[in-house]
């Protein structure tokens, strides 16, 4: 039964968004490089999303490109994501490694990014009237990926579907902390650097007279 | 080598022709010219108009001006300028000879003087002078020798609240002779009269500007009670401070307040209704830009007068940076002019501005003068291609458009005229290359949906071939897979690993 490599194995799990992860995780088929190539994509779809999209639906101010917001978008987005469902599943009694919760919410937006990629080449091929049909793409793409992400919470922890839904919104929360105490840590870090580098300043000007 | 060198020499006769066509353009010009670009952006311009010349009383031949406050040609080429300071009316000719003053008025055979005029105005129609005195709470219509038909003093209505001062400061009067009045302390509109003094009533009012404050003090009003309600402070619009009046009838009000940006620039039908609206122009921003991105100007355009040119422009004085903003009948920017400063083409205190042919005139209350704007040949080639273009002929608008580039490759609007001369040739892919570079969203969709069609109906063989190739090459590849026929060497590994 299901002899199938790793590869082959992600296109099982997006195309049976029920048993499709359980079967993963019972084959330990799960693979990290395959992981890290999709939210690579996501990035990739982020950036595509704002500047490559058809010039009759959207225009960017593209005097200047800052790269952060999509890396933030895309990496910051997603890491924080799995740290904090990782640190919530452990009050759960959840199952699922860091590893492991990784994979499966990185395989689950594969829908999501193909979407959008295919509306993003689609818009270059219709007009504006056409919009229906990307828009028709694009939300079922998001909602396909809603789904396979439950489906993989789920299957990761061995969770019920009530404690799965309790666990994703604990982990929005966990991660709207997580961004904020990292945004003090920076402040506070600039803080200390600012400090030191006056008494270095100071220090300097007191030794050179 | 010889290519090389080649190459040098061309780039650097390149540098040269580029600086040299830029510098040749503002050197005239006391200050930077400059325009907005589909962001908002300031980007250097050409000059539409350029400073001629300034002329004050000594020129005139008729005594310094004091604090002058307007200014208005009559359909009989004559300027008319409010002289405040020295309590009189100066009329002259275009050419700035002296033609008569206007100090004194007999009306009924009573003497009557001026005290601090502010307003003047000329009706086409009846050759009548209005006169707004503004400190003696009067507006006098006399003929030109200064004889007097009818004063226009504060209503005694019970519509006009009889605690407010009247103090008239601009006047106009429309076709059928009624009289409309901006009176500073009132905030309901002009105050409008019939040709025979009757008060009508307010013109026009703005509208309270819809911030978090007025929307959280309709929601207080809804639970207070009336007492409560009467003792809050009211909402009330700020009063327009200046007009013009075009042939058709439309008033046209600009509004100086610094703090708003809701009714700013109005077109007024004769029932009062703003119908910039319908021109889509109704969140249109007038005046200078908000201070954004790489901008320097930190304060708000404060718009003190209106002048409507020949062909429909509007001529906008923006006090606080004594600039001028001309726009066409459409609401598209044509050029901004002036600055602040002491210089010929800058301003200390603009006050006024008025339009004759292919010249600008503005009066300034403190540097009491007036200074003549002409017209370059940019601007005479914008706009004559604003104009083509605004009476909807967009082929014949072409070559004005293209000449427009070469002067300004910055000037927006050039490029949207080329693109709909182009559409409306059916050449659609340079259209879109227009459409694009001037970020025209809705008109590119337009174009490409052009382009499309066409590339369509071309090619529409080649597509189903390409279709039906493609699906037999689908169907052939996944019978070669289900057959084992195509093994990709990664499967190798993992097949003989497992």
């Amino acid at each position: 039964m299901l002899d199938l490599t790793r590869g082959q194995f992600v296109k099982h799990v997006v195309m049976h968004p029920f048993e499709g992860f359980e079967d993963l995780r019972w084959k330990k088929a799960g693979s990290m490089r395959i992981a890290v190539v999709v939210v690579c994509l996501l990035f990739v779809q982020q950036i595509a999303y704002s500047r490559l999209y058809g010039f009759q639906y959207y225009s960017d101010y593209d005097k200047m490109f800052n790269i952060v917001p999509y890396i933030f978008k895309s990496f910051i987005l997603f890491g924080t994501w799995v740290v904090a469902n990782w640190a919530m599943c452990t009050l759960f009694d959840g199952e699922g490694s860091m590893r492991n919760i990784f994979i499966n919410s990185a395989y689950a937006l594969i829908p999501y990014v193909t979407a959008y990629l295919i509306g993003t080449v689609m818009s270059h091929f219709l007009i504006q009237d056409e919009y229906v049909f990307i828009q028709a793409v694009e939300i079922i793409g998001l909602c396909w990926s809603f789904v396979l992400l439950i489906s993989g919470i789920k299957a990761v922890h061995q969770f019920t579907f009530g404690k799965t839904i309790a666990l994703m919104l604990l982990t929005i929360v966990a991660m709207i902390a997580i961004l904020f105490l990292l945004v003090l840590l920076l402040t506070l870090f600039q803080q200390v650097l600012i400090f030191i580098f006056s008494i270095y300043t100071e220090l300097s000007y007191r030794f050179r007279v | 080598m010889s290519g090389l060198k080649k190459l040098i020499s061309l780039i650097s006769a390149a540098a040269l022709t580029v600086s040299a066509v830029a510098v040749n353009a503002s050197a005239l010009e006391t200050y930077d010219p400059y325009s907005y670009d589909r962001w908002g952006d300031a980007v250097a311009s050409q000059a539409g108009y350029t400073a001629e010349k300034y002329v004050d009383g000594e020129i005139i031949g008729c005594g310094n001006f004091y604090e002058p406050a307007d200014l208005f040609i009559s359909h009989d080429d004559l300027m008319y300028i409010a002289d405040r300071g020295n309590n009189r009316i100066v009329v002259t000719d275009l050419d700035f000879n002296f033609v008569r003053e206007m100090r004194e008025f007999d009306y009924n055979g009573e003497t009557l003087t001026l005290k601090g005029p502010t307003g003047v105005y000329v009706d086409q129609y009846t050759g009548n002078v209005y006169i707004c005195d503004t400190e003696n709470d009067r507006v006098i219509k006399c003929d030109a020798e200064g004889k007097v038909d009818r004063l226009f003093t504060k209503p005694e209505s019970e519509l006009y609240d009889q605690n407010v001062t009247y103090n008239p400061s601009k006047v106009l009067v429309d076709k059928a002779g009624n009289v409309y009045v901006v009176v500073k302390s009132v905030t309901k509109g002009a105050v409008m009269f019939d040709k025979d003094g009757e008060f009508l009533g307010f013109y026009g009012a703005n509208r309270v500007e819809q911030t978090a404050e007025v929307l959280a003090n309709a929601f207080w009003n809804l639970i207070s009670t009336e007492e409560q309600r009467n003792r809050s402070a009211k909402q009330t619009p700020i009063g327009f401070s200046n007009f013009d009046i075009d042939d058709d009838g439309f008033i046209f009000t600009v509004t100086d307040s610094q703090e708003t940006s809701t009714d700013l620039v109005k077109k007024l039908n004769p029932r009062g209704d703003n119908i910039l609206d319908s021109l889509g122009a109704a969140d249109m921003r007038f005046g200078d830009n908000p201070p954004a991105y790489y901008s320097i100007y930190s304060k708000n355009s404060s718009l003190t007068d209106i002048d409507l040119g020949p062909n429909g422009e509007l001529n906008i004085l923006d006090f606080e940076h004594g600039r001028i903003f001309q726009y066409d009948k459409e609401c598209w920017l044509l050029f901004i002019m002036g600055g602040k400063g002491y210089q010929l083409g800058l301003f200390q205190s603009a006050a006024a501005i008025e339009s004759h042919d292919n010249h600008i005139y503005v009066l300034d209350s403190r540097k009491n003068n007036i200074t003549i704007f002409t017209r370059t040949v940019f601007g005479e080639i914008v706009t004559n291609a604003a104009n083509l273009y605004n009476d909807g002929l967009y082929e014949e608008s072409l070559e004005p458009w293209q000449n427009v580039l070469k002067y300004d490759g910055n000037y927006r609007r050039a490029y949207i005229g080329i693109g709909n001369a182009l559409y409306n040739k059916y050449e659609y892919r340079e259209a879109m290359d227009y459409f694009e570079i001037s970020i025209s969203r809705a008109r590119y969709n337009r174009a490409f949906e052009g382009y499309r069609d066409e590339w369509l109906k071309a090619n529409y063989l080649k597509c189903i071939a390409v279709i039906i190739v493609l699906v037999i090459l689908i169907i052939v590849y996944r019978q070669l897979r289900k057959r084992g026929k195509i093994v990709y060497p990664w499967e190798k590994n993992r097949k003989a690993g497992a």
